[in-house]
């Protein structure tokens, strides 16, 4: 097929067929990265930069990660979150970033949108590492290449998120995803974090998680941010854990083998449990893992060229 | 002297909806009548110069007030000042503006009302009223001075961009105001309701992973105010009305004869939530851009008299300010000069409010409420007019706002009827779309 996205953006907007481009060419650069030598020469010359408006470890090392097995050079703007109105305006960054001459810009932004908005703003393409609580799609491609990985095609098959949705980029960006490749996705949380309103995303919804754990082929719990706590949004951690805490009790609620996902970093003993996090049906170091063969996959794509010298 | 031939008169103040011949002299509308001949006229002149202006196909009707602007000066002329303001307005078809209060220093002393009405004094233009705030600071504590700010020439008070969260403030601001027979006009906004929202609370909120605002965070503070006015006989203005819920409110409060009177703004009157795209900070505008359903009942309440006026928040802001991401970006639409033109376009050319009405509710019904000259071309009223031509179409550009702001949502859109000639006392202040 022919490839012709400047940007990753979101997957509200993307067609299955590219959705499923990046699955095959993730499948190709997951066996690069598991060769033991992994460095390839394609994208020698390529500069891509990675600009991080909020704290990420975990996701600003996988893409770098991700650019440097292809050969890519990469470098990084950490900017603390508190200059984000004070300090040089994002319009402004993207600019300068631009008279750099990268080839790529991966954004981490707390602001919804603002994926877009340096897209519209930039020549070179950009990939939304996370947006604030709009999308996520890195996150959510990995997560369905893990669960296809797992349990084979995904068409027909039930997932259930729970947690924050409302706040959640990677729900979103999941509801978005899976319900484009036949899915049957049902959101749990309470009525605070899962409101009505959330119907938008046309997928089943219910605050009660044993009912909905029956028949679940995967299992996402999402991470709480405690923070959420203050602002009255739930009452306890306790009461949480033990409404829509991941346990082996309620795990096996499901009625068979699933699998466990979680995005990470985890909270352990509020939204999953020790057990479930270290045993056997949870993939998260596989997510991990395989997060750097989605994200190869998706910069090769954007900015590796028409000589397709791996897929 | 002026020789309107012809022309279609709006005055909602004599009942007038026809075709007309108007003349004006020594700055007063001297006369309407069906038809007049040359020598009549001549004789009226009295050697004076008569310019004649063929009115056909054309109206005329009083200037528009508008109650609700924010003119940026003292402080914040990046973004407009009392100049730019006011030659906007005219450009538009305002004659009479008033000022919002919440300017850096807010105009909460007899002195700050008296430098923004020389300010508008000066630039000569449309006429410049000050809003003056409720409480000292916009603290929303105490009250400010208010006998000794009429003196001085406010127009009203009003903390608008910040809601008087006590309710006991709200409730002595409606009992004190009494002493000046000015009106309090609420911003009617929960502030723990509406949080750290960017946009209506809804499925369009939900889907971008923006922060909402849910309707409630408008309609339980109007709720309380119309409570409070109703309690104390206080004289009460809600501005920019946005929710069904409020709408309702309001016709039983006025049902039970409370001393009431509601704004809506032209956006909300043909925005809604779900046209709100994820980049798109020129629609982030506070109160939010309702439900589909909301814009409706707020055609409706503007339509039965629920919703007394138009006015147009004018909210200007610099470039670099909303060139950001949605949640970093000020709310506010400046819509001075694009206002009359988008709501005759959306609401007007389609049938959804007559001529009259809109021209009532953007004239008359403001004057009468805050006491103001104009809103009337009765013979011997300063002639405070517009001639209005409903074929003009404008692409609006930059090059040609004369506001120092560029967020309007018709930014390089067309738009079609617009102000052609507008005086102000029965001096021409824009001719042709030029301000002069």
């Amino acid at each position: 097929m022919k490839w012709q996205r400047k940007d990753i953006l979101g997957l509200e907007d993307m067609s299955v067929e590219d959705i499923r481009h990046i699955l095959h060419t993730a499948k190709v650069m997951k066996e690069i990265l598991m060769r033991p030598i992994k460095k390839l020469p394609t994208l020698k010359g390529k500069s891509v930069v990675n600009v991080f408006y909020e704290a990420s470890t975990r996701t600003r090392t996988s893409f770098e990660m991700a650019a440097k097995v292809l050969g890519a050079d990469t470098s990084s703007i950490a900017i603390a979150q508190s200059s984000v109105v004070k300090g040089e305006s994002l319009y402004d960054t993207a600019k300068t970033i631009q008279a750099m001459r990268a080839d790529l810009v991966i954004l981490r932004h707390p602001s919804s949108g603002s994926a877009k908005f340096l897209a519209d703003i930039l020549d070179p393409g950009v990939i939304n590492a996370g947006d604030g609580q709009h999308e996520h799609p890195t996150q959510a491609l990995l997560d369905i290449f893990t669960m296809e990985e797992a349990i084979g095609d995904l068409e027909g098959k039930n997932v259930v998120i729970v947690g924050d949705v409302l706040h959640s980029r990677v729900a979103r960006s999941n509801a978005w995803g899976l319900q484009k490749l036949g899915v049957n996705v049902t959101l749990v949380g309470p009525p605070t974090l899962l409101p009505v309103e959330m119907e938008v995303l046309g997928v089943k919804m219910t605050h009660d998680l044993n009912s909905a754990l029956p028949g679940a082929d995967v299992v996402m719990a999402l991470r709480l941010q405690l923070e959420r706590q203050k602002s009255g949004l739930f009452p306890s951690l306790r009461e949480y854990s033990q409404l829509y805490g991941l346990t082996t009790d309620r795990l096996k609620k499901t009625g068979k083998q699933s699998i466990v996902l979680h995005p990470g970093p985890m909270n352990r003993g509020v939204e999953i449990s020790d057990d479930v996090a270290d045993g056997v049906q949870a993939l998260i170091e596989k997510q991990v893992t395989n997060g750097v063969a989605i994200r190869m996959a998706l910069i090769y794509l954007l900015i590796g060229g028409s000589g397709n010298v791996v897929a | 002297m002026w020789w309107l031939k012809d022309v279609w008169v709006i005055d909602p103040s004599q009942k007038l909806s026809a075709s007309r011949d108007v003349l004006v002299q020594g700055g007063m509308v001297l006369e309407i009548s069906s038809s007049m001949t040359k020598d009549e006229v001549l004789a009226k002149a009295q050697g004076e110069l008569i310019e004649i202006i063929n009115g056909q196909g054309k109206f005329v009707f009083p200037g528009l007030i508008d109650v609700h602007t924010h003119l940026r000066e003292p402080g914040q002329e990046d973004k407009e000042d009392i100049l730019s303001g006011s030659r906007a307005a005219v450009r538009g078809g305002f004659t009479t503006i008033l000022a919002m209060a919440n300017t850096q220093p807010v105009i909460d002393s007899r002195a700050l009302v008296e430098f923004v009405r020389m300010q508008g004094e000066r630039a000569g233009y449309a006429h410049v009223l000050p809003i003056g705030t409720v409480t000292k600071g916009m603290q929303g504590t105490e009250l400010v001075e208010m006998a000794t700010m009429k003196e001085g020439g406010v127009a009203a008070f009003s903390d608008d961009g910040k809601n008087i969260q006590n309710a006991e403030v709200m409730r002595l601001a409606l009992e004190y105001a009494k002493l000046t027979g000015l009106l309090i006009i609420s911003h009617c906004e929960d502030k723990n309701l509406a949080g750290e929202g960017q946009m209506r609370r809804g499925v369009a909120s939900a889907r971008m992973g923006l922060k909402g605002i849910p309707a409630s965070a408008e309609s339980v503070i109007v709720a309380r105010d119309l409570l409070l006015a109703e309690e104390t006989g206080g004289k009460l203005h809600l501005a920019h009305i946005s929710t069904t819920e409020s709408v309702e409110l309001i016709r039983r409060a006025k049902e039970r004869g409370v001393d009431v009177t509601a704004e809506v703004n032209p956006h909300h009157l043909i925005f809604c939530d779900e046209e709100v795209g994820i980049t798109e900070t020129y629609l982030k505008v506070n109160p939010p851009l309702g439900s589909r359903a909301d814009r409706e009942s707020l055609i409706e309440g503007l339509r039965d008299g629920t919703l007394d006026m138009i006015a147009t928040d004018h909210a200007p802001h610099t470039q670099a300010e909303k060139t950001r991401p949605f949640a970093e970006a000020p709310f506010g639409i400046a819509s001075l000069e694009t206002a009359l033109s988008a709501v005759w376009q959306h609401l007007v050319v389609p049938g959804r409010i007559s001529p009259d009405r809109v021209i009532e509710a953007w004239s008359f019904s403001p004057a009468q409420r805050f006491g103001l000259q104009g809103g009337s071309l009765a013979p011997g009223t300063p002639a405070d007019m517009v001639l209005f031509d409903p074929d003009f179409s404008e692409v609006i550009e930059s090059a040609t706002l004369v506001s120092k702001a560029r967020n309007t949502p018709f930014l390089n859109k067309t738009l079609q009827g617009f102000p052609v000639m507008v005086w102000v006392e029965g001096r021409l202040v824009q001719r042709n779309r030029q301000v002069l």
